[in-house]
């Protein structure tokens, strides 16, 4: 990606790092080894799983 | 612009909307409702039956339209909420190419600036998953 200039540097925020011990880093890292396009196609890829696991529950009921 | 830029940059929430900043020069306005007038854009949540024409001069009446379209849900932004109108957001924009096309996504500097504009309190979760994704770039992971 090219990038612009980048933005003012951020004061923590101390409300929002508590928040940030909860974020599981290691999907994180293993996103950001992928492609801009990858990631893109691995969300696309999850969110057709949900939905055929909601068309499954469907034809169950 | 939120969502989607966010899983382009490595954020691993799903959104099932799209947010595109649109330029409000009429010539673009033109194209907008050209590219996604067969789509049948909807005003999302309004009662069917509403006399809506997504056409130029509805474009120009408004700024921001929350849509439903055959192809999903869609926010168009003339104006970003601390983030301004297109022109101010281009050079804070990164250039991607999504199937072949070269699409213009917020860097992921502004989009936590604009979260935070929005107020942190909105959506603790998702800003500080943002925050730890510029981490982790920054470390190079």
């Amino acid at each position: 990606m090219s990038g612009g200039p980048r933005g003012a540097a951020l004061d923590p925020d101390p409300v929002t790092e508590v928040y940030k011990r909860d974020v599981d880093r290691t999907l994180l890292r293993e996103n950001l080894r992928l492609t801009p396009p990858q990631r893109i196609e691995k969300v696309m890829s999850f969110m057709r799983s949900i939905e055929q696991l909601r068309e499954a529950a469907r034809r169950k009921r | 612009m939120i969502g989607v830029a966010a899983n382009i940059h490595g954020a691993l929430r799903t959104t099932l909307d799209i947010d595109v900043v649109y330029g409000r020069s009429p010539a673009n306005i033109e194209r907008l409702a050209a590219a996604l007038g067969p789509y049948q854009p909807y005003l999302r949540g309004a009662p069917l039956g509403l006399p809506f024409t997504f056409d130029p001069a509805t474009i120009e009446r408004g700024l921001n339209f929350a849509l439903t379209t055959t192809l999903g849900d869609i926010d168009l932004l003339g104006e970003v909420a601390g983030g301004g109108p297109f022109d101010q957001l281009l050079p804070y924009a990164e250039s991607v190419e999504l199937e072949s096309r070269r699409c213009l996504v917020v860097s992921l500097e502004k989009l936590i600036a604009l979260k935070r504009a929005a107020g942190p309190a909105k959506d603790r979760e998702a800003l500080a998953e943002l925050e730890a994704l510029l981490e982790e770039r920054e470390r190079g992971s």
